[in-house]
């Protein structure tokens, strides 16, 4: 394996880059897939039949918490990766780990707004609308939850086996993935939310 | 410590807050649909421009041609399904 040191770690090996590179593409295969879950929100977003509109039962509070706790997430990931680079593994585990726990305080708020919108008789079988609504907020969620647990495995793994171009290339492959997630509730803040209750 | 805080990401995370208040102007005027929807779709896009070279270090590598055709080829795939549904199914035309 050759390794070219004037490069981080995690692009260190011909292997590596490629890896990225392949994420990349991923990623352009899971912008294409929430863009389907957008155009079939924005299509049945008035069907709400005898339910709830989106005005009804979006609140700002939760909204705001969880977009705050999901960008700073997005930025103490992006330190970890810094803290990576420079070498530094405890500085960067801690990143990571408050990077987790935000995810964790994002996830507790979505779920508590989901029960909110059950209660307010906005289930997911109730109209076309909230089953999109559902359906998109759930995807994005359901892809936070996977990325806890993936980031979890990251820094059980840099702890045991330290800073290698292996485990630098899986951790800079995840700062990816959250900064992704980051980007797609941007959108999901943007054209469901602010949309809804402007 | 100093070292750990990159202003280029410090600034990046002040700017990110700073277009989510912009997107709040949103709600928190009152403005017509084609307004809040001008605002909205600039500052999304400029958010997620700044997630994706600020924070991921897309154009780092001399793989930058092809991560950024792969963001194109997916943005524009990502548009036409959009907009054609809207088209379609919303705007009847």
């Amino acid at each position: 394996m050759k390794i070219d040191h004037s490069l981080p770690l995690e692009y260190s090996t011909e292997e590596n880059r490629l890896k990225i590179l392949g994420f990349w593409i991923f990623l352009g295969a899971e912008i294409m897939l929430f863009a389907t879950l957008f155009a079939g929100y924005f299509t049945l977003a008035n069907r709400t039949g005898n339910g709830p509109t989106g005005a009804e039962i979006f609140e700002i509070t939760p909204v705001l918490i969880e977009t705050f706790l999901l960008l700073a997430s997005s930025f103490t990931i992006g330190l970890g990766i810094h803290a990576m680079r420079l070498g530094n593994k405890k500085a960067m585990l801690t990143f990571f780990a408050v990077t987790l726990i935000l995810g964790l305080g994002f996830l507790g708020v979505e779920i508590y707004d989901f029960v909110v919108y059950v209660h307010e008789g906005a289930a997911i079988q109730t109209s076309a609308f909230t089953s999109m609504l559902l359906t998109t907020l759930g995807t994005h969620g359901a892809h936070v939850t996977v990325g806890f647990f993936w980031g979890l495995f990251i820094i059980l793994q840099v702890r045991k086996r330290g800073l290698t171009p292996e485990t630098a290339n899986k951790s800079f492959i995840f700062s990816l993935y959250w900064h992704f997630l980051d980007v797609v509730w941007i959108f999901i803040f943007s054209f469901i939310y602010m949309k809804g209750m402007m | 410590m100093r070292e750990l805080f990159p202003a280029k990401q410090v600034m990046g995370f002040v700017f990110s807050l700073v277009l989510t208040a912009v997107a709040l102007l949103v709600y928190f005027l009152d403005m017509s649909f084609t307004t809040g929807m001008t605002i909205l779709l600039i500052t999304a896009f400029v958010q997620a421009g700044l997630q994706l070279v600020v924070f991921m270090h897309a154009g780092e590598t001399k793989d930058k041609g092809a991560i950024y055709t792969n963001i194109y080829y997916g943005l524009i795939i990502a548009l036409v399904t959009i907009f054609g549904t809207l088209l379609t199914m919303v705007w009847d035309m």
